[in-house]
């Protein structure tokens, strides 16, 4: 600890705390452009310059650590002197074109010369201009160099968080110009971080532009509904219109920063094609009903029987939306057949909660990423948790620890990696044994035959996973030399359950070596892991309790609609019919169902086979929780109404519930939460108030919003054999899915902006696969199957493991559903010139 | 496209550092030099592959240094005339315009026949020996009217 005297006053930091952050931390404002907490400092912008008694020249304080003794003035008149002359400098050439600039109102660079400027500059000549005309960066950001502080915060968020690295500082002085190769078009993440950190008007959002001001918007500070990372964010609206959706610096685990599909795809919230009525199959034709007769059909039609009742909830419902809705199967309707996801099977699901520990309770990202060693694997983290992504790059550049990534595909977090493993996709239970075997072969060495035995069951298994021996003994080594590991586990193991033992096994072999292991789920739902939690899972009741009954998953459940052995189907915001992989299947029984309620916010193509149809609202005309991948319970606002006469979804459960019981509640989103405190053991700490707090001094882990343990458990994990695929020469690539970068699931593709940048689909295999067919990126292939075939571009990626073809699980063009049979493995196909 | 000497020069430039990305320099050196005095967009995007680099980390390296012309191509001799304290003070401001009257054309400009090329730059390092200029890849100091019309008609 340092002891320090600012502007008289003594305080004690800790050691190498930087002057700005001890000054800011005492209570004494002190301006900056080009400081950023999460980035590196470099003392460019000259605006915090203070003085240090005993050294004559001003110091940059974001720059400059603390000594023992320091004495500091922030506020005397030379310091105020020099930032008046310093922001004198910034207008030589600013363009002060502010009535029409979209930054007016909220502009670091007005707020800063109103209250420390020269009201007046000196500079007579004329202003250098970089460009006359504002030129489009990419569909979604305007760029206007005129009106630049130079304050590289765009290129360096660029670099050290999102790790794309297409902009630059062209150029220097005052003519330096931050931009794009040849101000070209970018080809990036497109998730427009340079404009959230851009102090002024010169990276803006094309959807914004000219929109408002933005004194006019209402706002709500809010989680974000497109993956589980749950970042917070603020969205705006301005006449019933979402208008953007904005990060707030030192507010949430993402602080600043947000991918493309959370700050550009919430429009999607105010699109006309919203249901706004509830709908009534008459004489095979959907009709607008009132409320009233839509509740009195689903009552009429609802079986005595609760086997014959089956429902699946979206897991991007809140909390205790999705509490209510087990409450009323399990209580009200009598029913164990409720699930959560249209992809997952439930036994994989409670293996998988059981493997990655989740019944122990919340795990912090920025706890395991203190580990020693953190291995990502079955997750294409970048693409489908960018945020994590961000965070993962962002600490592992600052210290000294290993990031292993084991995927099939390349991705961005490459770059940040110690060791790259490429396995075959669905091989990572093979890929973890053969680490296993390597781990221990030191106890089996010199036994003879026990350690010929596991000596040949790792080359089969690492041939098995399609990797090569030594980075298996790479991983094992540095797991040997580590003293703390983390996992993080994403949802290709949900996809391939016969992986998930052996990430089990894993956990508990580096738990018995006397290691610190954490394991960090990573999902692609918002409130995937709050609906397993609240217990919509068949076998599953709230805080991972075992049920009474065991009842069907929506695999099972659609081939009891199949059969005719289940009457009623409740789908409440899940889009079966084009998530469930198995397209076929999931259409062949909604179009037999005897009578279906189906509850979303859009005419999905689920709802088309709906008897009776309700508009729920959207993520944004609600209250609740949300609960992140980590176990984050933080709370989402309303900020508008639902449209017509669309309700909030906890409202048109308990409208449901209450006409079988009319003491059916809770009555609103605060009851409920309290209810879900008090039965729930890993709520029970769960509060509003973290949630409403902002964090000081730039601490983004909020621990107190993580969930409890559930205590005892009895979870079971079940061995799953692997499902065969036909591997043949004439199909010789594996087709492997998940989310696309810019896309979560289908309600992406409602998003004006996100479709602007992607919505035709686009299969993605390795650069050598696509030379030896004399590909290249950008061409129109076929790929086909043995049961479909589709023509989309080609995108080419670098370093990906060969005979593998990527297609998102987003595209309507090209549902990869059609591709994927129930009960086999992942589908081979054969890419082709169309 | 970089010249195959340009690429063999690379190499070489390769072997000096310990990271691929610290001979951006010596690349960028060697393919204005291979393009005659200029460096443009593909030459860039080349170095940038080799190097392992982003395109625009080539690009802000190139536009930080007045020694690179992106996408202004020179003449077969470049005149870069120091203009800093120095130099301005032993009279480069008046070397300059006396320049500018004998090839009768403006700083930034070139002459019609691409002979030469006339522009400015901020201090080369040479203050001892002010006012200076630098040609091509040679220094000229110690500079006088009678020189530099000397100097002038020795470039062919």
């Amino acid at each position: 600890m340092v002891t320090v005297k600012i502007n008289g006053k003594e305080i004690t930091v800790e050691d190498n705390t930087l002057i700005l952050d001890a000054a800011r931390h005492a209570g004494y404002e002190i301006p900056t452009f080009c400081y950023q907490a999460d980035l590196v400092g470099i003392g460019s912008c000259r605006m915090c310059l203070v003085e240090i008694e005993g050294q004559r020249k001003l110091q940059p304080s974001c720059v400059t650590p603390v000594l023992h003794g320091m004495a500091i003035n922030t506020e005397t008149p030379t310091v105020m002197s020099a930032r008046a002359s310093m922001l004198e400098f910034l207008l030589a050439n600013h363009a002060l074109d502010c009535p029409v600039c979209d930054k007016g109102g909220e502009c670091e660079l007005q707020d800063m010369v109103y209250k420390y400027g020269p009201h007046k500059g000196r500079h007579a000549e004329p202003k250098f201009k970089f460009q006359e005309k504002d030129y489009a960066l990419s569909p979604v950001i305007i760029k206007n160099s005129n009106r630049c502080v130079q304050c590289l915060k765009c290129v360096r968020v660029c670099r050290e968080v999102v790790g794309a690295n297409v902009l630059g500082a062209l150029g220097r002085g005052d003519h330096q110009e931050e931009t794009s190769f040849f101000r070209h078009f970018l080809d990036c993440d497109q998730d427009g971080n340079c404009i959230e950190v851009c102090p002024v008007g010169c990276f803006m959002r094309l959807p914004y532009r000219y929109k408002t001001r933005p004194w006019d918007l209402k706002g709500a500070d809010t989680i974000c509904q497109w993956c589980a990372t749950g970042c917070r964010m603020v969205i705006e609206e301005r006449d019933g219109v979402l208008i953007r959706s904005k990060a707030q610096f030192g507010v949430g685990l993402n602080s600043e920063t947000l991918c493309a599909r959370g700050r550009f795809g919430n429009d999607s919230m105010t699109r006309a094609e919203r249901l706004k009525t509830p709908l009534v199959r008459r004489f095979g034709k959907l009709e607008p009903a009132s409320w009233q007769e839509a509740l009195a059909v689903i009552k009429d039609n609802v079986p005595s029987d609760g086997e014959r009742i089956g429902g699946i909830a979206s897991p991007r419902l809140t909390n205790e939306e999705l509490y209510l809705f087990q409450k009323l199967f399990r209580n009200v309707f009598g029913s164990a057949n409720i699930d959560s996801s249209a992809r997952w099977d439930p036994d994989a699901v409670e293996a998988f909660i059981k493997a990655a520990s989740m019944d122990a309770g919340g795990v912090s990202v920025f706890d395991c990423m203190e580990s020693e060693t953190v291995i990502v694997i079955g997750s294409q983290v970048s693409d489908e948790n960018p945020v994590t992504d961000y965070i993962i790059r962002r600490i592992s550049a600052g210290r000294r620890m290993n990031l292993v990534i084991a995927s099939p595909r390349a991705m961005k977090l490459d770059s940040s990696a110690n060791l790259k493993i490429r396995h075959t996709a669905g091989k990572a239970g093979a890929l973890l044994e053969s680490v296993i075997l390597s781990f221990n072969s030191a106890r089996v060495a010199g036994t003879g035959g026990l350690e010929d035995m596991a000596s040949g069951r790792l080359a089969s298994v690492t041939s098995e996973a399609g990797v090569d021996g030594e980075a298996v003994e790479s991983l094992a080594r540095k797991l040997k030399s580590s003293g703390s590991v983390a996992i993080m586990a994403g949802t290709d193991f949900l996809r391939f359950p016969e992986g998930i033992a052996k990430l089990g096994l894993l956990k508990d072999l580096l738990k018995s070596s006397g290691k610190k292991v954490s394991v960090l789920p990573l999902l692609d739902r918002a409130n995937q892991r709050g609906a397993w939690e609240m217990g919509v899972h068949p076998s599953l009741g709230p805080a991972y309790a075992r049920a009474k009954q065991k009842g069907l998953g929506t695999d099972e459940m659609l081939e009891a609609v199949s059969k005719g052995a289940l009457d009623f189907l409740y789908i409440a915001g899940s889009d079966v019919a084009s998530m469930y992989p198995d397209e076929g299947v999931a259409t062949a029984a909604l179009g037999r169902a005897r009578f279906l309620v189906v509850q979303d916010t859009f005419m999905t193509d689920t709802a088309k086979f709906a008897h009776v149809v309700l508009p729920g609202a959207a993520f944004g005309e609600k209250e609740g929780t949300f609960t992140n991948q980590e176990g984050r319970a933080q709370a989402i606002r309303r900020l508008m109404h639902p449209p017509g006469k669309a309700k909030p979804d906890l409202d048109i459960i308990r409208a449901i519930g209450e006409r079988f019981d009319p003491s059916f509640g809770p009555k609103n989103f605060v009851l409920a939460l309290d209810e879900i405190r008090s039965g729930n053991r890993m709520y029970s700490n769960v509060s509003l108030a973290f949630n409403n707090k902002k964090n000081s001094d730039n601490r983004l882990d909020s621990k107190e919003a993580l969930v409890q343990g559930a205590g005892a458990s009895d979870l079971e994990a079940k061995e799953f054999a692997q499902k065969p695929s036909a591997e043949s020469a004439e199909y010789p690539f594996r087709l492997i899915t998940g989310n696309h970068l810019f896309h979560s699931g289908k309600g992406t593709m409602r998003s004006e902006t996100l479709s602007g940048l992607l919505k035709a689909a686009v299969v993605e295999i390795s650069e050598e696969d696509a030379a030896s067919l004399g590909l290249k990126n950008g061409d129109r292939v076929r790929v086909k199957s043995k049961d479909y075939a589709a023509v989309v571009t080609l995108r080419t990626a670098r370093g990906s493991k060969n005979a593998h073809a990527f297609l998102a699980e987003n595209f309507e063009d090209c549902p990869v559903n059609r591709f994927l049979r129930r009960g086999e493995g992942p589908p081979m196909v054969s890419i082709t010139r169309a | 496209m970089l010249s195959e000497e340009a690429k063999k020069e690379i190499e070489k430039a390769l072997r000096k550092y310990p990271n691929k990305r610290s001979a951006v320099m010596d690349a960028l050196r060697s393919a204005q030099k291979a393009r005659g005095g200029h460096l443009e967009k593909a030459d860039m995007d080349e170095i940038a592959v080799i190097l392992e680099m982003q395109s625009v980390e080539v690009n802000a390296a190139a536009a930080f240094y007045t020694m690179y012309n992106i996408d202004k191509p020179v003449g077969r001799h470049h005149i870069q005339v120091c203009r800093n304290i120095s130099c301005s003070l032993l009279g480069a401001e008046h070397l300059i315009k006396h320049m500018e009257r004998t090839l009768n054309i403006k700083t930034g400009e070139t002459t019609p026949d691409k002979r030469i090329t006339l522009s400015t730059v901020e201090c080369l390092g040479s203050c001892g020996t002010a006012p200076m200029m630098q040609i091509n890849d040679d220094f000229h100091e110690n500079l006088t009217e009678a020189k530099v019309d000397e100097i002038l008609k020795g470039l062919k």
